[in-house]
C-alpha cells in the first residue's frame, strides 16, 4: 500500500512556490477570484504550510466542502479528489480488531464520509483512484470506503435510466436547450419531424428569432381533415423542463372530437347471456371506429408544438405561416386563436382575430 | 454508529421475512424507534368526549363495511385470472373524495424548509400534485438539507380501523397515467412492518416524466423497486414483499429549484406475462462485516 503522489498534483508540483515566507492561510471566503484553480490552490497553500502534520485539516476539509459552490467546483471530480488527499497516507489504517470495529480515527472518517455525500447530493460519480486514495488513507475496513462501495453500486445502475437522456453539463444555449425540449415532447410519436425555422423568412414579421416547431405525418393529416368553421388554439406558454432549465413551448391545438362512445360490456356479467338458439335475436349493431393516434387526447387535439427564441405572438404568427408552408395549406383559411398567458394575460380579442382572417387572406 | 449491532438486526429482519415465529437472535434494545412518526409532533389533543362522538358517527358505516367483508368471506369469490394488458385501477383521480385518500406534505409543514406544495383537482378533472420546490436551507443549525414535498395514501384498513396489507400478488407493474413536467418524481411503496425497524421500510423508483402536452402511461415492473429506510438506500436488498404493501406514495426531491406540477389521472396494476425479470438487483452473499453495517 505504497502511497502515490495523483497524477494532478504531480502538475501542480511544479508551480509551486519556494519563498520561505511566512504563507498566511485566508479563508476560503475572503479569496477573490474564486474559481477551480483558486480553489486548488488554497488546498495546495494549506498542504505545504505544515506538510508533515497538517493540523486543523479536518476543519479544513469542512470549511472546503462548505465553499465548493461560491467556487463553482461542486461537480468538479478531481477537486474532490484534492481535497481527500490532504488527509495523509498510511496512518489512519487500524492494525487490530477493535480498531477496525470501533471506527479508528472517527472525526476524519466523519469528515470524508460527509464528503463523499457532498459528492452524491451534487450528482458527481467517483471512479477507481478515489478508491485506492481511500483505502491507502482508511483501510479495506474503513467507513468512507465502504459508503464509497455503495456509491458505486447505486450511481451506475441510475445514471442512465433516463429515457429521455441530456447530456451532463447542459449547453446554456436556449436554442440547444428548446430542440432538447421539443425533442422530449415529440418523443410520443415515432414519425414526428423536428424542424427549425426562422422568422426572417416571413415577409410580414416583426421578431428575427428562430422557432423550433414539431409535426408528425398524423397531426398533419387531422389538420388536412380539419372542419374550417372551428377554430385552432395556439396555446402558450407552457413549461417544460429539462434537466435543470426551463423552456417555455407553445402548442397549437383544436378542440376535441367527441368519440362514439364503446359500450364497456362487463364480461363477468352472467345475467344476460344472448342464446340464439332458443330465441332469434336481432344481432347488436356495431360500429366501427378509426383508431385514435395518440395526437387527440381528451382535453384537445394536438396538431403541432414549437418553441421560439422570443415567446411572442409575433413569433408564433410566423410559425403558423411556416407551417402553413411546409404542408398545412389548411392553416391559410383556418380560423387561428391565440390563448396566450403570460405576465399579462393577452387574450385574443375580436380585433386580432379579423387581423389575423385579414392577413391570411 | 456500532457496527455490530446491525447484524442483529439483520437477523431479525431475515427472520422477519423467513416468518419464523421462533426469534433466532437475542432482543434488541438499542435501535429501539422511539415514535413512528419519527418524533414530529403531529397529532392533534381532541377532547375524550369529542372523540367518543366523532366514533360513534363512523359505527354505522363501520358495521357496514364489516357487514360486507363478511358477505365477501362467504361468498369466496376470488380473482383467478389476471388478463395481459388489463389495468387495474387502484386509485384514481377525478372527485374530491378521492383526493381525501392522500396525505400531502412538504418540508415547510415542521419549518424545514421553504417549499410549497398541494393536491387539487386539475381543469379537466384530474388530480394534480403542483407547487415550488425551494432547496433553501433554513438557519437553524439543525437541518442540513431541505426541499421535498410528497403525497402519501392511508394506510390500507379493514372495518373498524384495523390495519390491513393490500396484496399485489397478482400484479407485476404498476401502471401510472400522469403528465408531468419533464421533472423526476419518485415513486415509494412502504412496506411497513410490525416491528419497529422495519417501520420505515420503503420501496422506490423514479418516475421520469416527458413534460409537454401528452399523457404518459409508465410501466414500472415491481422487480425494479429497490429497498431504503429513511431514505438510505439498504445494502442487502429483497424484492417487494407484495403481499405486505401498506402505503404507496409520490415524491418531489430532484434538488431543482422552481415550480413543478404533476397531474394525475390513475394509478393502476396490471400483470405483463412478458415480464419474468424477479428482481433487478444482486442479492449475492457479500463480505460479512462490511455489508449493511
Amino acid at each position: 500500500m505504497q502511497p502515490t503522489t495523483p497524477l494532478f498534483l504531480q502538475k501542480f508540483s511544479s508551480n509551486a512556490p519556494e519563498s520561505k515566507e511566512l504563507q498566511r492561510l485566508t479563508s476560503f471566503e475572503n479569496v477573490e477570484n474564486k474559481n477551480r484553480d483558486t480553489y486548488l490552490d488554497m488546498i495546495r497553500i494549506f498542504i505545504n504550510r505544515n506538510h508533515v502534520y497538517r493540523r486543523g485539516h479536518v476543519e479544513f476539509i469542512y470549511s472546503a466542502l462548505k465553499n465548493m459552490e461560491s467556487f463553482g467546483v461542486q461537480k468538479d471530480l478531481e477537486v474532490y479528489k484534492a481535497l481527500i488527499d490532504v488527509l495523509p497516507k498510511g496512518k489512519f489504517i487500524p492494525t487490530n480488531v477493535f480498531q477496525a470495529e470501533f471506527m479508528h480515527y472517527p472525526k476524519q472518517q466523519q469528515c470524508v464520509i460527509d464528503l463523499l455525500e457532498q459528492m452524491e447530493d451534487n450528482g458527481v460519480m467517483p471512479d477507481y483512484e478515489m478508491e485506492d486514495l481511500l483505502s491507502n488513507i482508511f483501510g479495506n475496513r474503513g467507513f468512507p470506503l465502504r459508503k464509497y462501495w455503495r456509491m458505486m453500486y447505486w450511481m451506475p445502475k441510475f445514471k442512465n435510466s433516463s429515457p429521455w437522456p441530456v447530456p451532463s453539463p447542459l449547453p446554456d444555449n436556449i436554442y440547444e436547450l428548446a430542440k432538447y425540449a421539443i425533442q422530449r415532447i415529440s418523443s410520443v410519436d415515432v414519425q414526428s419531424q423536428i424542424t427549425v425555422y426562422q422568422t426572417k423568412e416571413i415577409e410580414s414579421s416583426i421578431d428575427d428569432t428562430w422557432i423550433v416547431s414539431a409535426q408528425a405525418p398524423s397531426q398533419k393529416d387531422l389538420l388536412k381533415n380539419h372542419d374550417l368553421k372551428e377554430p385552432v388554439y395556439v396555446e402558450g406558454s407552457f413549461r417544460i423542463w429539462v434537466k435543470d432549465q426551463l423552456v417555455n413551448y407553445f402548442v397549437l391545438k383544436r378542440q376535441p372530437k367527441q368519440h362514439i362512445k364503446t359500450i364497456k360490456d362487463d364480461l363477468d356479467d352472467v345475467s344476460n347471456i344472448r342464446t340464439p338458439i332458443f330465441s332469434f335475436q336481432k344481432p347488436i349493431e356495431k360500429q366501427v371506429q378509426v383508431m385514435q393516434s395518440v395526437h387527440e387526447q381528451e382535453d384537445g387535439v394536438i396538431l403541432a408544438v414549437c418553441a421560439t427564441g422570443t415567446s411572442t405572438k409575433d413569433s408564433l404568427l410566423s410559425w403558423i405561416r411556416h407551417l402553413e408552408k411546409d404542408g398545412n395549406p389548411v392553416l391559410s383559411d383556418a380560423l387561428v386563436v391565440f390563448t396566450l398567458r403570460t405576465g399579462t394575460r393577452e387574450v385574443a380579442t375580436v380585433n386580432n382575430v379579423e387581423q389575423k382572417q385579414i392577413e391570411s387572406k | 454508529m456500532y457496527p455490530m449491532y446491525r447484524l442483529i438486526i439483520n437477523n431479525l429482519r431475515l427472520s422477519q421475512r423467513n416468518n419464523k415465529g421462533i426469534h433466532s437472535s437475542s432482543i434488541l434494545n438499542t435501535f429501539w424507534e422511539k415514535d413512528d412518526k419519527g418524533g414530529y409532533k403531529t397529532k392533534t389533543q381532541v377532547p375524550m368526549k369529542e372523540r367518543l362522538r366523532l366514533g360513534l358517527q363512523e359505527l354505522k358505516q363501520e358495521i357496514a363495511l364489516w357487514t360486507q367483508e363478511l358477505k365477501e368471506d362467504f361468498e369466496n369469490d376470488p380473482v383467478l385470472v389476471y388478463r395481459p394488458g388489463e389495468t387495474d385501477i387502484v386509485w384514481k383521480f377525478g372527485t374530491e373524495e378521492s383526493l381525501k385518500q392522500w396525505v400531502v406534505t412538504c418540508d415547510s409543514d415542521h419549518g424545514e424548509g421553504f417549499s410549497t406544495c398541494g393536491l387539487t383537482l386539475s381543469n379537466n378533472g384530474q388530480g394534480l400534485l403542483s407547487g415550488e420546490l425551494s432547496t433553501r436551507v433554513p438557519k437553524d443549525g439543525r437541518v442540513k438539507r431541505a426541499g421535498y414535498c410528497n403525497i402519501r395514501t392511508l394506510r390500507a384498513r379493514k372495518s373498524f380501523k384495523r390495519e390491513a396489507y393490500l396484496n399485489w400478488v397478482a400484479y407485476n407493474m404498476l401502471v401510472l397515467k400522469v403528465r408531468g413536467d419533464g421533472r423526476s418524481y419518485m415513486l415509494n411503496i412502504n412496506t411497513r412492518g410490525y416491528y419497529d425497524v422495519l417501520w420505515n421500510d420503503m420501496y422506490h423508483y423514479v418516475l421520469y416524466t416527458r413534460g409537454g402536452p401528452y399523457w404518459q402511461v409508465t410501466k414500472i415492473p415491481f422487480s425494479k423497486f429497490f429497498m431504503s429506510s429513511k431514505g438510505r438506500v439498504q445494502d442487502r436488498q429483497y424484492p417487494i414483499p407484495l403481499n405486505k404493501v401498506t402505503n404507496f406514495g409520490i415524491s418531489v426531491g430532484d434538488k431543482i429549484n422552481g415550480p413543478f406540477s404533476l397531474e394525475i389521472d390513475y394509478i393502476g396494476l396490471e400483470y405483463d406475462p412478458n415480464h419474468t425479470e424477479e428482481f433487478a438487483y444482486e442479492q449475492y452473499k457479500a463480505p460479512k462485516y462490511i455489508v449493511s453495517t
